[in-house]
C-alpha cells in the first residue's frame, strides 16, 4: 500500500509528460534520479540505499509487486534486484531443449563482459516449474551449471511466474508430461529495472546483449 | 427471455446437487452473483502432439455476469492506483478506461450497469484478487461456455449458435449493453457469448507469434516444446476467433470489447460425522 500512495505521487507528477508508451525503452527517462545513474563511485553503498528508498520509475517492471525464493531460501522481491544491470531468463530445470542453450548463452555472455560489469550485473533465472523447481532444486542446478555468485536463482508462486512473465511478454503452458511449451526470450534490465534490450529466439545477439548490458544505466 | 429465468433456479440447485455430489462433503454456497460450474472435460482447440486429447475441470465458481462499471468503479475508487491517471502504462495501455468520462466518472459511454470494458489483464487480475476471486482458465470458461441455452452441449443448440454469430457480425457498439440483457446459458451464466470478450488467467498460453506466416511453421527457436501444434474442431469459428484474440494480446492491452468475470474454486468442506 506505501508502494501504491508512492506510485500515485510519481505519476501525478509526470502527468504531463509524453505518454510512457511514446517513450523508447531505452530512451533517458526525464527525470533521471541524479543518484545511481551516474557511474558508481566508491560511495556506491550509500548512493543505492538512498535510491532504493525512491519510487520506481514508471516503466520498471520492478513495480510489480511480487516476492520470490531464492535457492538458499532466502525471500527475495522483484525489486531487490534494482541498482544493478540485469540478465533475466524464464527456464525450467529439467528443460531438454532451449533452457540448456539459454544458460549456455547466457553464460558466454558473462564471459565476455569487461571485468567492471561481470562484477555488477546480476544472472537470473526465474522458474516455470512452481511444483518442482524448489529452492533446493535450484541448488543443485547452481551446482550441475556452475554458476557462480553473479547468479540469482528463483522459486515464485504461481501468481508470481505468471505475472512477470505477462510483463516480459514471455509465453508459457505447461503441457501433459509436466514440461513447460515457453517463449525463448532473454531480457536486459538496467538499474532501475526498464527494459532496455530482449533477446529473441536461439541464435545468436550475444554481442548485441552484451552491449546492452554495458549500456544499461 | 423470462422463461429462462424462471426455471433456473431449480436447474441451477439440481447442478448444485451434481457439483456437491461428494459423498461427506458439504458446499459452502455460491454467493448470490456466482453459478457453479460442475466438473467436466475441455477438449482444446489448439493442442500440441503431447496433450491429452481432453482436460479435465473440476468444479467450480464463475460470476453469472461480467464484471460491470459500477463494479469497477468500486474497484478504482478503493484502489487509487489502478485509476486511469494513476495507472502504471506497464500494467494497462494509453486506452485503459479511455471510454469513461473521469477517474471516478464512467459517464455516458460506459453505463453503470454495463460491461467494464478497455481493462488489462493485470487489472482484470487486481480486481478479483480484491474480491477475493481470481480469472477462469481458458479450460474453465471455455468448459463454462460451451453450454447451450438449453443443456452443457451448446454446439447443436441452434437458438444460440444463432445468437452467437449474430453477435460476431455485428460490430461492436458504441454503448455496451446492461449486463441484464445477457440470457443465462444452460449452468446460469450469462452472456458468456454475446456481450465482450472476456480475459483469462491463462490468455498468454499460445505459443504463437503475431507473424501469420511464422505460425503455420516450426518456431522452436522462439518457442521451446512448439514444435507440434494442432487444432481439433476446424468448424468452431468462434474459437479460433477467441484463441487468436487471446494469442494476439499482451498483458496490459485494453480494447473496446474485452471485458472479464471471475471464478473461485468451489470450496468443500468435509462434514463432521
Amino acid at each position: 500500500m506505501k508502494t501504491t500512495t508512492v506510485l500515485a505521487t510519481l505519476f501525478l507528477a509526470t502527468a504531463g509528460f509524453t505518454l510512457a508508451a511514446e517513450t523508447p525503452a531505452n530512451a533517458a527517462p526525464p527525470e533521471a534520479d541524479a543518484c545511481c545513474a551516474e557511474k558508481p563511485a566508491p560511495k556506491k553503498d550509500a548512493c543505492c540505499a538512498a535510491m532504493a528508498a525512491a519510487p520506481f520509475r514508471k516503466e520498471s517492471i520492478y513495480q510489480l509487486d511480487v516476492t520470490f525464493t531464492d535457492d538458499t531460501g532466502k525471500t527475495v522481491p522483484l525489486g531487490a534486484l534494482r541498482g544493478r544491470p540485469v540478465v533475466l531468463d524464464m527456464f525450467f530445470v529439467s528443460c531438454g531443449y532451449a533452457c540448456p542453450l539459454t544458460v549456455t548463452d547466457l553464460l558466454a555472455i558473462q564471459g565476455r563482459l569487461p571485468a567492471e560489469l561481470r562484477k555488477e550485473a546480476v544472472f537470473v533465472l526465474v522458474s516455470f516449474d512452481v511444483a518442482r523447481d524448489t529452492p533446493a532444486m535450484l541448488a543443485k542446478y547452481r551446482a550441475d551449471r556452475g554458476l557462480d555468485g553473479q547468479w540469482v536463482l528463483l522459486h515464485g508462486s504461481d501468481d508470481a511466474v505468471r505475472e512477470l512473465a505477462a510483463l516480459l511478454g514471455v509465453k508459457f503452458k505447461q503441457e501433459a508430461d509436466g514440461a513447460f511449451s515457453h517463449s525463448n526470450l532473454v531480457t536486459i534490465l538496467n538499474r532501475e529495472g526498464e527494459i532496455v534490450h530482449q533477446r529473441q529466439g536461439l541464435q545468436g545477439g550475444l554481442d548485441e546483449a552484451a552491449a546492452a548490458l554495458a549500456a544499461a544505466k | 427471455m423470462h422463461g429462462f429465468r424462471q426455471h433456473l433456479p431449480g436447474q441451477r440447485a439440481l447442478l448444485a446437487l451434481a457439483v456437491l455430489g461428494l459423498a461427506g462433503s458439504t458446499f459452502a454456497a455460491p454467493p448470490a452473483d456466482m453459478v457453479p460450474i460442475p466438473a467436466g472435460r475441455y477438449t482444446p482447440l489448439l493442442r500440441s502432439t503431447k496433450d491429452a486429447p481432453q482436460v479435465a475441470v473440476a468444479a467450480f465458481l464463475l460470476d453469472a455476469r461480467p464484471v460491470t462499471n459500477a463494479e469497477f468503479l468500486a474497484f478504482v475508487t478503493a484502489n487509487p492506483k489502478w485509476r486511469r491517471s494513476q495507472v502504471s502504462k506497464l500494467f494497462a495501455d494509453s486506452s485503459y478506461l479511455e471510454n469513461w468520462t473521469g477517474d471516478l466518472e464512467p459517464g455516458l459511454k460506459a453505463p453503470l450497469p454495463a460491461p467494464v470494458v478497455r481493462v488489462s489483464w493485470f487489472a482484470a487480475r487486481a480486481y478479483a484478487r480484491a474480491a477475493g476471486k481470481r480469472l477462469p482458465t481458458i479450460a474453465e470458461w471455455e468448459f463454462a461456455a460451451a453450454a447451450g441455452y438449453t443443456g452443457p452441449d451448446g454446439r447443436k443448440d441452434e437458438a444460440l449458435n444463432r445468437d452467437l454469430y449474430a453477435w460476431l457480425a455485428r460490430p461492436v457498439p458504441a454503448v455496451l449493453a446492461d449486463v441484464a440483457t445477457a440470457k443465462p446459458n444452460f449452468y446460469g451464466a450469462c452472456g458468456l457469448h454475446g456481450l465482450v470478450w472476456e480475459w483469462v488467467d491463462d490468455f498468454n498460453t499460445a505459443m504463437v507469434t503475431g507473424e501469420s506466416r511464422a505460425d503455420t511453421g516450426l518456431e522452436r527457436d522462439l518457442f521451446c516444446g512448439a514444435g507440434s501444434i494442432g487444432a481439433k474442431d476446424t468448424g468452431d469459428y468462434a474459437a479460433f476467433m477467441r484463441s487468436a484474440l487471446r494469442s494476439s494480446l499482451q498483458a496490459n492491452n485494453t480494447t473496446s470489447s474485452l471485458g472479464f468475470r471471475c471464478a473461485r474454486d468451489v470450496t468443500l468442506t468435509a462434514s463432521t460425522p
